[in-house]
């Protein structure tokens, strides 16, 4: 007998060939998060990001155009580059030299005459093609050159994830990060957009933001969250937000999404994240976090502190103290809501090879768990096909 | 095939720039509506009698899909037909006009991203201005960048309507004046001096970037100019399959340097297939009326397109090709009131 837990067999959150369909079928078949706009500046630059089976990169030429193409050199199939980096009018495969144009064109195959005596059609191994979009000041790709638009897969969502212009802030650097969670990358978003457990795990973290008062649901495969200041935080808001706000009064609260597949987004009056959520095994999960941030001057950040500081001198704590704390790194004991993520979904991650796990009902905060589960089983069934 | 005119009635005269062009709006009646319907850049051909005699031109439709027909006419010199417009033509006159015809077309996509450049001079603006006002109004997603190129300040056209449209869509429009000799007399402020030429189309590029991957390029003026951006755009590395053009000649404007060969041409048309003697200089709508053949045909000036013909065998000079794009020609689209055989033997369908 098939152990479940709710919609889905348990195996699909430890077993590898749950894995490997969901790579195929899920994360090779969406749109990518692949950066942030500025990621890309000037003509030569490039990156490259994994999707799903997928490697593919975006390089902006000299028209200033973003193409993308597959990560593949079309003599024996090594990748032509590297993460990032920049080139001037060509990409040049390290292996044999063959160079191809920013268009994508094979260019240049040394010893031509020498190594292909009988001719070489050049003009029929050009990298092939994938595509690239921009949508709220991100990078998105997709491996089928002619995909689904991007524009049609959020516009839905779109009007639900507040009124942030991410292509206006800055971005804060010291932010950024990028950790591996030992869990399936579903655990990790049933922990994102799990909103019972809001008031309980991160009691004594989050709770600046009305839990209660939360608002959220689904526009197609994307879930979508919103709640606002609590009565304290919010009745001296302008005066108690920790740094300069990002969207106009009088809007308010936090909105906390989570885009079909894994991709995390955390908004609220003075910032904008991204959570980036990669499988990469059964029970592995990478996370990338970027941030951003009012372009306003140091200034301006300085007074935001100075006002705000009475509200957040005393704010926050951990959830154990004394006995109950198990080491001096327990993450129970940090304070820091992040970690008391990652060591729920770890925590729980163990759990799923008992014989003896049996996973109880489902609570009301706990639907878009259910129906995170049924969007992803809807997802592989029509592509399946 | 329906290549017919139709008398359409004259509803609207307006003089733009100062009397140097002239829009005249027309009135649809309803059993006319779904023949009359365009796609953004299309044009018009008219059949008009001036001092007795019939003159057939084309003019680009100079408003969106869904706003009244209306066509802008820029004075030529000595033009017949562009000045009995601006100075005899009344309200409630009648001319003979055929459906909409052209294949420099932008045909807006509802949830395209795309990023649109265009390039136009003097009363180029035409077509550009009916695709840009599609771009916004039907391309929600969409940028619409223009590079207008004219000699001073008052010859710009449309200029008060492109000023709305940026109040109206500023965060989805640019727009960009080249004035080649600006008067030292007036108030406007051009973002350059000089022509549309690379360093421009440069600048523009560099100033407003494409937002991501797709961008269309679309490029209408007098004389070189078409070949020039394009150039300035290859040397950007834009591929040709981005870049859309038409040129626009004043009236007259043909390279008859070439005077062609007698041929011996195969005639493909609507299912019948007949050989046509052609004489040097004769051009193959000629050859092809003088015996007997009916193809289609408006303008004989290489304007609408209604003579389009593809050549699978031969070679020909045409003397006039604003109908075509690049593409069309190379894949061997010939309009055949404007083409002279180079070759001695010639196979031409007329595929629609």
């Amino acid at each position: 007998m098939t152990r479940m837990y709710h919609l889905m067999p348990v195996e699909a959150y430890t077993s590898q060939d749950w894995f490997d369909r969901e790579q195929e079928l899920i994360f090779s078949r969406t749109w990518r998060y692949a950066g942030f706009v500025e990621d890309i500046p000037e003509p030569g630059h490039y990156i490259s990001v994994q999707a799903g089976l997928n490697n593919i990169f975006i390089v902006m030429g000299r028209d200033h155009r973003l193409r993308a193409f597959h990560n593949i050199c079309r003599h024996r199939g090594t990748q032509l580059i590297r993460a990032v980096g920049k080139t001037q009018k060509a990409l040049t495969c390290p292996y044999h030299d063959w160079t191809y144009d920013l268009e994508g064109n094979l260019v240049s195959v040394p010893d031509e005459e020498r190594e292909y005596p009988n001719g070489i059609d050049k003009s029929c191994l050009g990298l092939k093609p994938a595509a690239v979009d921009v949508w709220r000041g991100m990078l998105f790709v997709h491996p089928d050159p002619n995909p689904p638009s991007l524009a049609a897969w959020f516009g839905e969502v779109d009007p639900h994830l507040g009124p942030h212009k991410p292509e206006e802030l800055v971005e804060y650097p010291e932010a950024r990060s990028s950790y591996e969670i030992k869990a399936n990358w579903k655990i990790v978003v049933e922990n994102y957009i799990d909103v019972y457990h809001l008031s309980h795990l991160h009691s004594n973290t989050l709770y600046m933001y009305d839990h209660a008062k939360a608002k959220y649901g689904w526009s197609g495969p994307h879930y979508h969250f919103w709640e606002p200041p609590t009565e304290e935080y919010g009745a001296n808001l302008e005066k108690n937000l920790p740094s300069p706000r990002v969207i106009p009064e009088p809007h308010v609260g936090a909105w906390v999404p989570m885009l079909f597949p894994g991709i995390g987004l955390g908004a609220s009056e003075e910032s904008w994240n991204v959570f980036i959520i990669t499988p990469l095994g059964p029970n592995l999960t990478r996370i990338e976090n970027r941030s951003k941030v009012a372009n306003v001057s140091g200034w301006e950040y300085q007074k935001q502190e100075w006002s705000s500081w009475g509200f957040w001198k005393d704010f926050g704590g951990p959830k154990y103290e004394g006995d109950d704390v198990a080491s001096e790194d327990d993450p129970m004991a940090s304070g820091d809501f992040t970690a008391e993520d990652i060591y729920a979904c770890e925590q729980q991650q163990k759990s799923l090879a008992s014989p003896f796990l049996e996973i109880g009902p489902a609570a009301t905060g706990e639907s878009p768990i259910t129906n995170h589960q049924r969007a992803i089983l809807e997802f592989m069934k029509d592509h399946e096909k | 095939m329906p290549q017919s005119f139709h008398p359409l009635t004259v509803a609207d005269i307006r003089s733009e720039i100062d009397g140097s062009a002239t829009s005249i709006t027309f009135s649809v009646p309803p059993h006319l509506a779904s023949e009359f319907t365009w796609r953004p850049g299309q044009h018009l051909s008219l059949k008009l009698q001036v001092n007795g005699e019939e003159q057939r031109r084309s003019y680009t439709i100079s408003n969106p899909p869904g706003a009244p027909l209306r066509i802008t006419v820029k004075r030529v010199k000595k033009g017949c037909v562009s000045n009995f417009v601006a100075d005899t033509l009344k309200v409630g006159d009648q001319l003979e006009v055929m459906a909409p015809k052209g294949r420099f077309v932008l045909d807006p996509q509802a949830l395209g991203h795309r990023t649109h450049y265009f390039f136009a001079a003097g009363s180029g603006i035409t077509p550009i201005f009916s695709m840009v006002n599609a771009v916004l109004a039907d391309e929600p997603y969409a940028v619409a960048h223009l590079v207008y190129g004219n000699v001073e300040a008052g010859d710009i056209l449309f200029e008060a309507e492109l000023t709305e449209l940026l109040e109206r869509y500023g965060d989805r429009l640019t727009v960009r004046h080249v004035l080649s000799a600006p008067s030292m007399w007036s108030w406007f402020t051009p973002w350059r001096k000089g022509r549309v030429d690379a360093e421009a189309i440069q600048a523009a590029i560099t100033e407003t970037p494409p937002v991501a991957q797709d961008v269309h390029y679309w490029i209408c003026g007098p004389g070189s100019m078409n070949q020039d951006v394009r150039q300035a755009l290859n040397g950007l590395d834009v591929p040709n399959s981005r870049i859309h053009s038409e040129s626009f000649g004043g009236e007259g404007a043909q390279d008859t340097s070439v005077s062609g060969v007698a041929s011996q041409v195969t005639v493909k048309l609507l299912g019948q297939t007949q050989t046509v003697a052609v004489a040097a200089g004769q051009t193959l709508l000629e050859a092809m009326r003088a015996s007997g053949l009916r193809p289609p045909f408006s303008c004989q000036s290489g304007v609408c397109g209604a003579c389009i013909a593809r050549t699978s065998q031969g070679k020909v000079h045409m003397r006039s090709r604003v109908a075509l794009e690049d593409g069309d020609i190379s894949k061997g689209y010939v309009l055949t009131c404007q083409s002279v055989p180079t070759a001695e033997k010639m196979t031409l369908t007329f595929e629609a």
